[in-house]
């Protein structure tokens, strides 16, 4: 029975190659992913007023997590240091808003930030992987890199605006024939709206490029991997660099449509926020990243009103809880369930 | 003179203090390889307890023995629930004390609120040495430092429980097989730990401001210690972790800011983890 099906399914899958292509796309995640976009972009159609002026940002911590879980879902490393990048990309934002003048401002901004974070993270991942700093001790560097970022925020009050933070205008992006003003918050929705769609499916191709697949390989055997004759230390740093300069991305962003930069952004505590999105989220999964950096968000931004306290307490609990048994998080613990659904037909 | 003096005995004080706090951090990383991130709260949750037990109007060292084995028991009940079931798992462990530390962190902000808070300096009044002054206090903290590591010196390298230990290290299958209980002495090195941390916090609250995130810098300070001074010895390594540490701190902040001086030690510290990833006094990496 079970192989007259699966003869069938062979069978109609060679004489419609269409079929074939669409039955590899319709994964669980590209299944769960077309949804969670699709409800996205149909979020200012519903809801007017809040929740378009606030999902950008959350979006925006969608593409910061995503960044994190390119390097823990993917390599294995985890980053206690991605909000040091984020800042780096809203400084570059603000500075190049404020001393550049015209269209050409607001694209400098982005492009310096994601370039600095880019090159910063490059240099100091092959400083480290090059010696081998690995699995606790990079935690520990990328925990000294968010202090570090946060103290010279704070210091650098020339540059930065020190304590009191930075104002950030609202900035039009000029495009050929097309201006793109983020002071309209329908345009700003659809813009990052954009931008993390653009992002993640960047990521999953980069996923499934032979980068990406040596990049797993690492991180389940990095010996291994570098006796098949690869550079581990090149392809994390690699890595590394593309996670900081995503990250950058999300902070440029960030900068223009919060208006506000403040140094507790690049701080040990938000870099603490972004990894427990991606753990609870699902950390194999850059659906779980998003999922669970706009989910969080939106609840802690409910909930710190009403119980500001007891919300980080059960947050914390709820990490808690995800380390130690759903190692899956939320979003790989909903997929894992299909497989077995589909085996009980 | 009194001037370098005074530097000397600044960078010498400092060094101690530093040492002490990360001892408990050293302790759980050296010894079982556990690297608590939980370290910091439990720093915190000692301050607290001290602050809350001098309000009560006890006195200072009864408070903060108090601390300590409190801070101990929490540790102990952390260990029998999770951290057991982890020991062979290094980074899991990792990110299971860091969620005790968000977790510690937000119970201390439910029970004490956010405000800043100071404990009253026991032993007021400076000392001075060839025209150089030092807080008694500080002194006496420092004094406290010095002790417990001979204390750590002497139980490792002088007593039974020491051999047990080290035989451990060396090699944990033969030791159990020569009948050292490894989880019972696991359980006993994490509750040491946990309670070094909340003596640690007791000591320096009269020193730092009392607030809910104050064990977030010295958690990375003490990490940077353990790592710079190597993983291997755990009293020599820690005090010569801290010596650099809290040496090249001073020093660095006579030319700039303080803040900024920690931050040069910290990228110095990564560049020292880099090119000597066992510790200064580590063995080569194998």
């Amino acid at each position: 029975m079970s192989d007259d099906l699966g003869g069938t399914r062979i069978e109609s899958v060679r004489r419609h190659p269409a079929a074939a292509a669409a039955r590899r796309w319709a994964s669980g995640e590209n299944i769960a992913a077309s949804v969670v976009f699709v409800a996205l972009f149909y979020v200012p159609y519903v809801f007017a007023g809040y929740p378009v002026f606030v999902l950008p940002q959350y979006m925006l911590f969608g593409i910061l997590a995503m960044s994190l879980c390119l390097l823990w879902g993917l390599g294995g490393m985890v980053s206690f240091g991605q909000a040091a990048f984020f800042i780096v990309g809203a400084y570059s934002m603000g500075i190049a808003v404020h001393d550049i003048a015209g269209a050409l401002g607001p694209w400098a901004g982005i492009g310096l930030g994601v370039a600095i974070a880019a090159a910063a993270a490059a240099a100091v991942g092959y400083f480290l992987f090059s010696a081998r700093v690995r699995d606790s001790y990079f935690v520990l560097v990328t925990l000294a890199i968010s202090t570090i970022a946060q103290v010279v925020a704070n210091t650098a009050s020339g540059v930065t605006g020190g304590f009191n933070g930075m104002f950030v205008p609202k900035v039009a992006l000029d495009l050929p024939g097309l201006a793109l003003s983020l002071q309209s918050d329908l345009t700003a929705y659809y813009v990052v709206f954009l931008l993390t769609l653009v992002t993640y499916v960047g990521l999953r191709t980069l996923q499934r490029s032979a980068f990406g697949k040596i990049l797993v390989s690492i991180r389940e055997n990095e010996e291994r991997t570098e006796s098949l004759g690869y550079n581990t230390a090149l392809r994390k740093t690699i890595a590394f660099a593309i996670s900081g300069g995503v990250a950058a991305l999300a902070g440029a962003f960030y900068a223009t449509d919060a208006g506000f930069v403040s140094p507790d952004l690049g701080g040990v505590l938000f870099s603490t926020n972004v990894v427990v999105w991606v753990a609870i989220g699902g950390r194999q999964y850059f659906l779980g990243a998003i999922v669970g950096a706009i989910g969080i968000s939106a609840l802690s931004n409910q909930l710190n009103a009403w119980i500001p306290t007891y919300w980080q307490l059960l947050l914390g609990l709820l990490f808690f809880v995800v380390i130690a048994f759903f190692r899956r998080g939320l979003v790989g613990t909903l997929l894992a369930i299909r497989p077995s659904m589909r085996r009980a037909q | 003179m009194t001037q370098v003096l005074s530097v000397a005995l600044d960078a010498i004080s400092s060094s101690l203090v530093l040492a002490l706090v990360a001892l408990g951090l050293a302790v759980v990383f050296g010894l079982v390889r556990v690297i608590n991130m939980g370290h910091g709260a439990m720093l915190a949750l000692g301050a607290y307890i001290t602050w809350t037990l001098v309000q009560h109007g006890l006195p200072f060292v009864v408070c903060v023995i108090a601390s300590a084995l409190l801070v101990g028991v929490f540790g102990l009940v952390f260990e029998i629930v999770l951290i057991r079931h982890f020991y062979d798992k290094q980074f899991e462990t990792l990110l299971i004390t860091w969620a005790f530390y968000l977790v510690a962190t937000q119970l201390i902000k439910v029970f004490w609120g956010t405000d800043l808070h100071s404990v009253a300096n026991p032993i007021r009044g400076t000392i001075s040495i060839g025209g150089a002054v030092i807080g008694r206090y500080v002194a006496v903290v420092s004094l406290v430092s010095i002790l417990l590591f001979a204390a750590a010196a002497w139980v490792m390298y002088r007593t039974n429980v020491g051999i047990r230990v080290r035989a451990m290290i060396q090699n944990r299958e033969m030791a159990m097989m020569l009948g050292v209980r490894a989880s019972a002495m696991y359980r006993a090195i994490f509750t040491l730990g946990a309670m070094l941390a909340g003596l640690a916090g007791g000591l320096i609250s009269p020193m730092f401001s009392v607030e809910p995130d104050m064990g977030t810098l010295w958690l990375v300070r003490s990490f940077f210690v353990v790592t710079v001074g190597g993983l291997g010895s755990l009293v020599g390594g820690t005090l010569a972790g801290s010596a650099l540490m809290g040496g090249a701190t001073t020093l660095v902040s006579l030319v700039a800011q303080q803040v900024f001086a920690q931050t040069v030690v910290f990228a110095l510290a990564v560049i020292a983890l880099r090119f000597r990833p066992a510790g200064i006094l580590g063995k080569k990496a194998a």
